[in-house]
């Protein structure tokens, strides 16, 4: 049999088959009483009944597990920007099929659906923002596609959201964005001696709006004499022109000691005196009354220069310049170090010694029940009150200590959150291991605070870049160590 | 850290369903996206929702923006602003971080609350339990002429107004506590204080009446 015959055979076949089915048809609408004239109207009515019944069928069977899917309650939780991200759900796969995600592949995440129905939806997310993924199955074979959209948000990294820009270098009192500064100091007659490290860096909330940066430091150390000066100031957040008053505050408290410790044989023998004879209280008033003149007298020298530079500024008030500041001298004798300070405004300014494990605050920070009221050096009731300039200066001799702080309220607070906190050694010792270990987990490494390591100014700038949210203040940490 | 928190006290009451809810409900969205953008209320900045209609509910404890995902909120019933502000009260109670010598507590609260109508139960029994409690700024709004302003004033000196209470207003309404929301979290950064009268919040939009 050639292909043609076989096709014509396969044809009679079918013919007969369908004749035999109408027959059989015919027969079952006759013996039902079917008059042969209403025969083809009822077929068309029978099957045309019976498919929308199908069909309708077919739709609550699709409804009803769409309502079952939206019933699970699919929500996606929130993920961040470039972060791993990563979901676990179950779907039930023995009552749909072809499951996929649409949207999921461009924001960069894969799914996986399990012949258990575990799915996952993982991956890093590719850009932030508020997206919709459609879950989309099969419920039925020959219904269409069941589509059910689930929202999904994934938020921006915080600190891509920071931006820096640079302060206008045409302003008034422009002072650069950071600062850095190492103060070696040589050994002499074959022992080490103390180095000063400090770096100021603008905060991320300046850096924002390309504010300037109102933190100062001054360091200075007199070969001749051996005396030591730290002065550190922060510039009041809301005084315009603070950027000045804290640099003019530095520069002048550090001028005055400067002046007076250079050569100052009875200030050096009322120190040896009174170590010799810490009882006698004649004695300390004598040194004291040193401690006044150099120490006091500086900080007055400071809130005079401040107002000075108020008032060659025509269009400017005193309050408009309103800092902050703590300064100390110190130097080393044969019996320990003599240190003597001052001390207005937050921040922290401390002795720490790891071998005594001690701690030694030199003053209270000023800060009342609410954060950011401070007291300032250009507050004129600073000086006014004899008892409260008592509490802001501080006379101490130790035998030793591993690191003199001055530090700004923009390290103190986040790395102290509270006052109390700054009298806890513990707290310190936490600190002094941040500082050395740096923040891993950010990138942040830590300062090497070896004698003579000049890269220690650059290691201590960046190890003030540290991560802390909400805290975004200008940074300034001077360390004597 | 310290937290901004921050409180919705949103009114789901009957005359709210249609388009206002939906505007409502558009709003958080766009609250919430926006400040997702602005680093420092994406750090400080926590929000919590408490819907009243017959009754009052906490719909979203406080959560980081981050985490936050828009809850169900639907329109029936009355106005039970009375019990919303209680729940306030005790949701800030136990939600909002109190400063003790060894850590720094969050700070004082930010209040939004809108209604557009009368509130159906005690108001006093819920004001004297809000009054026991620190506040930052509370800005209540009265949207539509339904709202009563006076009664409003009896919560907070700060009321605003909207003339209707139509999508476009209501969403006028959102993008300002969404800029107030910015400022209060960068004030907080910038001069440790918190926010305390209007005129310290960003200028309302023309939608926005203040009511003196």
């Amino acid at each position: 049999m050639d292909r043609r015959d076989r096709l014509a055979s396969r044809h009679s076949n079918t013919v007969a088959g369908l004749n035999e089915t109408a027959r059989m048809l015919r027969r079952a609408m006759l013996s039902a009483g079917m008059p042969s004239s209403e025969q083809e109207a009822f077929l068309d009515w029978a099957v045309g009944s019976l498919w929308n019944t199908f069909k309708q069928q077919r739709m609550n069977q699709r409804t009803a597990i769409e309502d079952e899917i939206r019933g699970l309650g699919l929500r996606f939780p929130n993920g961040t920007v470039k972060k791993d991200y990563s979901v676990h759900f179950e779907l039930p796969v023995g009552r749909i099929s072809d499951v996929e995600i649409d949207g999921a592949e461009e924001l960069g995440l894969l799914v996986s659906v399990g012949d258990d129905g575990k799915c996952t939806l993982s991956g890093r997310p590719r850009k932030a923002g508020d997206f919709t993924l459609t879950l989309r199955y099969t419920t039925v074979e020959g219904e269409p596609a069941s589509e059910l959209p689930i929202p999904v948000a994934f938020n921006p990294d915080p600190r891509d959201l920071w931006k820096n820009i640079p302060t206008d270098p045409e302003i008034p009192y422009y002072k650069p964005d950071s600062e850095t500064r190492y103060l070696k100091v040589e050994a002499r007659d074959g022992g080490a001696r103390k180095d000063i490290v400090a770096a100021s860096q603008r905060g991320r909330s300046h850096a924002q709006e390309g504010k300037a940066r109102d933190d100062h430091f001054s360091l200075y150390h007199c070969d001749a004499s051996d005396w030591y000066i730290i002065a550190v100031a922060d510039g009041a957040g809301s005084a315009r022109y603070s950027r000045k008053g804290s640099e003019a505050a530095c520069r002048a408290a550090v001028d005055h000691c400067k002046a007076l410790l250079l050569d100052n044989p009875a200030f050096e023998s009322a120190i040896r005196e009174y170590q010799a004879d810490r009882d006698s209280r004649e004695k300390r008033t004598v040194l004291t009354r040193h401690v006044i003149d150099i120490v006091y007298n500086g900080a007055m020298k400071a809130h005079e220069a401040v107002k000075k530079v108020a008032e060659a500024n025509e269009e400017a008030k005193l309050k408009d310049f309103a800092t902050t500041l703590m300064f100390a001298v110190c130097k080393k004798y044969d019996f320990g170090w003599f240190v003597a300070s001052f001390w207005v405004g937050d921040g922290a300014m401390c002795l720490y010694d790891e071998r005594s494990k001690t701690v030694k605050l030199l003053g209270t920070p000023d800060e009342g029940e609410f954060s950011g009221q401070t007291r300032f050096l250009t507050m004129p009731e600073i000086f006014r009150d004899p008892e409260a300039v008592a509490k802001r200066l501080r006379m101490a001799i130790v035998p030793d200590f591993t690191a003199l702080f001055l530090m700004t309220d923009g390290v103190s607070d986040p790395m102290f959150e509270t006052d109390r906190n700054l009298n806890d050694y513990a707290k310190w010792e936490e600190f002094y291991a941040r500082l050395r270990g740096g923040f891993p987990d950010d990138g942040i490494e830590g300062v090497d605070l070896s004698d003579d390591n000049e890269a220690a100014k650059d290691q201590l700038l960046r190890w003030l870049d540290f991560w802390s949210p909400g805290n975004h203040d200008d940074r300034t940490i001077a360390i004597l160590y | 850290m310290r937290r901004l928190p921050v409180y919705l006290l949103l009114d789901c009451s009957g005359s709210m369903f249609g388009e206002p809810i939906e505007a409502v409900k558009n709003g958080v969205q766009v609250l919430v996206s926006t400040l997702r953008q602005d680093p420092y209320a994406l750090e400080t900045a926590f929000l919590s929702i408490i819907t009243f209609d017959s009754n009052a509910r906490q719909v979203t404890p406080l959560t980081e923006l981050s985490a936050f995902q828009q809850p169900s909120i639907q329109a029936n019933g009355c106005t039970a602003l009375g019990e919303a502000l209680a729940l306030l009260a005790q949701k800030a109670d136990q939600e909002v971080t109190k400063t003790t010598t060894e850590k720094k507590g969050d700070w004082k609260p930010l209040v939004f609350i809108m209604t557009d109508g009368e509130p159906t139960d005690d108001l006093n029994k819920g004001l004297a339990e809000f009054r026991k409690c620190k506040w930052g700024m509370v800005v209540a709004c009265a949207a539509g002429a339904g709202a009563n302003t006076d009664t409003l004033k009896k919560i907070t000196e700060c009321v605003v107004s909207l003339d209707t209470a139509d999508s476009a207003t209501i969403k006028a309404f959102f993008k300002w506590v969404s800029a107030s929301v910015s400022s209060g979290s960068m004030k907080v950064e910038e001069t440790g204080t918190e926010a305390n009268s209007l005129s310290e919040l960003p200028p309302p939009p023309p939608e926005v009446n203040i009511v003196v």
